[in-house]
């Protein structure tokens, strides 16, 4: 018996002696490299956020693909907040409890970020924050004890009106044709609505300025025939509409319909309804917007996200949060490289230094404070023009991809 | 079912015609759109009155079916590039089909328990939606076809022409209902049933299926109510629910199970809101002109009630 287990023992080592003679050294295994956890919020059920993560999925793969961030891979984990306050506020709380992420990112509606805020302040983690652009989230951020840690990349609203009046004083200054001495703002009689035409009104200081509310498809709404009728007995230089994407349509159909063509005629939805471009009622209509697909033709960062995006998603970006993603974490990355660390204090002073000189979204991007925060991103929109079914830059002019069509033209000519 | 048109509804009717008598030289305009809008809610109210009056169900889900024939007939239009007016035809047997596979999965269980009806369409509604959202996502969609924004000129007076359609359409349902109800064998039946569905079956009435037939036909009527509806809105997954709201208000205000009613206080709060919008300022008090007129009108019923 002793002598059978002995000649197996034998054979077993004489077995794993030629199995080791054949086989490579063995290596002594690294220990695997702990990733660079990312936690964004987005709202998934909408384009906008789910166009935001699938930006922030590019600039991740692209990143990983490269060799990481100082030598350990980016690890992207993105919840959705379902445009839900509580949802969004728990959704922090379990990137920050159960996936131990290094860093917040991500974002979009100001409500939910008005609940996220309290539990982002308790983790004090850096936070760079893409979406929330009420002016209500920067008094919150403001009136906590320490605010170091949060960056917002957004411009907020009272910025981006700001911008719009600059702009307009430049384009009103280089076109002198345009002339913006009346303006009629019908707008949807919502907190975005209302509060768009708050702000115009005390921005454009020196124009002749009236309104009235509408109810927006969005509620039920989407009869503007009587609003579009006042604003054309009120015979303005610009008629404006304050409202969402599904009121594009009927604003642009029933002001055909009473012969109302006024030499500016300018919507600022949120987004535009798919294929608005192709119809020819949209043509010469102004917009606002954080970026433009056009921007691929002047922007190298813009035209590369555009075919990177479109490469690996097989869809394209349709709305400014899928760049604005991408930004968010190639801003995170360069801070992180330039730290050379994920410690809070040089994380932040590295975050506070970075420049890129052009992006996704086809603006530079600086840090610098707004009127109550520290760490401001992008400050301005553009003003653009629908044009062949494009909507095409028209301000910042360093940036402009066509020259205005003014006045807009008359609806029997389209 | 024309006995339904009660002497208090010939009273508002006569009251219709004369306010249209007056805004036509007053306030044109207002009785142009007033009568276009007013006729789209006929429109999408009048088969959850029948719903409602045939099988006592108050479908919470009707604005999302409608929301759900609009989405079929964009996607014929965008697939096939086929007119959205063609697109009805297709719509409607598509809209049956629907209607058919949710009355035997759903309805069919909670015909007559009030509350689940009301849990179980409201989760229909939520379920559409959502639905639509994974399919379509939120971004609105849109067809262009010219007549859209056609117009004629009177006088002064420029107005928009294709939403008469809604007019002649409003007309159609309502008479097709009148004559389907009145002068077929499967429209007495569920007329019958209707009434006193315990007493149709004992005559011989199928009233499982006669249920059936009228809840899929009156989803099925949705699918070219959509069809139309596509030609003048933006479509999202959403867009369904305030017209599910105002659809049951109007039912309510016309008493449920009176079709003339429908039409009646249809247009009239069509008038209304378009009156109210007229005042440069005031537009914001359209919809509490609206729900403030149900409101009262439910409180006078309630009122009446208690004096008998």
């Amino acid at each position: 018996m002793k002598k059978g287990i002995l000649l197996i023992a034998v054979a077993l080592l004489l077995a794993s002696s030629l199995v080791a003679v054949g086989c490579p050294r063995p290596v002594l295994e690294e220990p695997p490299v702990e990733p660079i956890r990312l936690g964004a919020v987005n709202p998934l059920g909408d384009i906008t956020g789910r166009q935001s993560a699938q930006g922030m999925k590019l600039a991740v793969a692209e990143i990983n693909a490269a060799g990481g961030i100082l030598g350990r891979p980016l690890e992207l984990i993105v919840m959705d907040d379902e445009f839900s306050p509580a949802v969004g506020a728990a959704a922090i709380e379990k990137l920050a409890t159960v996936h131990e992420v290094d860093i917040f990112i991500g974002g979009m509606a100001s409500g939910v970020h008005l609940a996220q805020i309290p539990i982002l302040a308790k983790h004090g983690r850096v936070t760079v924050w893409i979406g929330a652009a009420s002016h209500l989230v920067e008094a919150a951020i403001a009136a906590l004890p320490d605010h170091d840690w949060y960056f917002h990349l957004h411009p907020w609203d009272y910025q981006q009106v700001e911008g719009t009046v600059e702009g307009w004083a430049a384009i009103v200054e280089k076109f002198p044709q345009i002339r913006l001495d009346r303006m009629f703002v019908a707008y949807e009689e919502g907190a975005f609505g209302a509060a768009g035409f708050a702000i115009s009104r005390a921005l454009f200081a020196d124009v002749t300025i009236e309104g009235e509310s509408f109810t927006s498809a969005v509620f039920g709404g989407g009869d503007f025939r009587a609003v579009l009728r006042h604003a054309k007995e009120f015979n303005p230089d610009a008629f404006v509409w304050v409202g969402f994407d599904p009121d594009a349509l009927g604003m642009m159909v029933q002001a055909k319909e009473i012969g109302f063509a006024p030499p500016v005629f300018l919507g600022t939805p949120p987004g535009w309804p798919v294929g608005f471009g192709e119809i020819p009622l949209s043509e010469a209509v102004w917009l606002y917007g954080m970026w433009s697909p056009e921007l691929k033709g002047v922007s190298p960062e813009a035209a590369h996200f555009w075919w990177a995006f479109i490469e690996k998603f097989g869809e394209e970006p349709a709305t400014y949060f899928a760049p604005l993603g991408y930004v968010n974490v190639k801003f995170v990355a360069a801070g992180i490289e330039r730290a050379g660390t994920l410690e809070r204090g040089p994380l932040i002073e590295a975050l506070r230094e970075v420049r890129f000189e052009d992006t996704a979204v086809g603006w530079p991007l600086t840090i610098a404070p707004s009127r109550l925060i520290r760490h401001q991103g992008f400050t301005r929109q553009m003003i653009l023009q629908w044009q062949g079914g494009r909507q095409e830059v028209i301000w910042p002019f360093e940036v402009a991809t066509a020259e205005p069509i003014f006045p807009f033209p008359r609806w029997e000519d389209r | 079912m024309l006995a339904k048109l009660r002497q208090r509804d010939y009273q508002i009717l006569i009251a219709f015609i004369i306010v249209a008598a007056i805004l036509a030289f007053w306030r044109p305009h207002v009785l142009i759109s007033g009568l276009q809008r007013g006729s789209l809610y006929v429109l999408i109210a009048l088969p959850v009155g029948i719903i409602y009056g045939i099988l006592g169900i108050l479908n919470l889900a009707h604005g999302e079916f409608m929301m759900l024939g609009a989405f079929f007939a964009f996607s014929l239009v965008t697939l096939t590039g086929i007119d959205p007016l063609i697109a009805m035809l297709p719509a409607f047997p598509a809209m049956f089909v629907v209607g058919i596979v949710t009355y035997r999965l759903t309805i069919k269980h909670v015909v007559r328990a009030p509350l689940n009806q009301f849990l179980l369409t409201f989760g229909l509604a939520v379920m559409l939606t959502e639905m639509a959202n994974l399919i379509w996502t939120t971004r609105p969609r849109i067809v262009w076809v010219p007549y859209a924004a056609s117009s004629a000129t009177i006088g002064p007076i420029t107005f928009g022409t294709f939403e008469f359609v809604y007019v002649a359409a409003a007309a159609i349902v309502l008479v097709g209902m009148f004559l389907f109800l009145t002068r077929t064998r499967a429209g007495l039946a569920a007329m019958a049933v209707g009434q006193n569905p315990r007493g149709a079956k004992l005559v011989g009435i199928d009233v499982e299926r006669t249920y059936m037939m009228i809840f899929s036909a009156c989803l099925a009527v949705l699918g070219p109510i959509g069809a139309l509806f596509l030609i003048r809105h933006a479509i999202f997954p959403g867009v369904g629910g305030p017209f599910s709201l105002r659809a049951v208000s109007i039912v309510a205000m016309a008493g449920f199970g009176n079709l003339p009613g429908i039409l009646v206080w249809g247009i009239g709060l069509g008038l209304a809101e378009a009156f109210v919008r007229s005042f440069r300022g005031w537009g914001g008090w359209a919809d509490i002109i609206f729900f403030g007129m149900i409101i009262l009108v439910v409180f006078y019923r309630s009122y009446q009630r208690r004096v008998r």
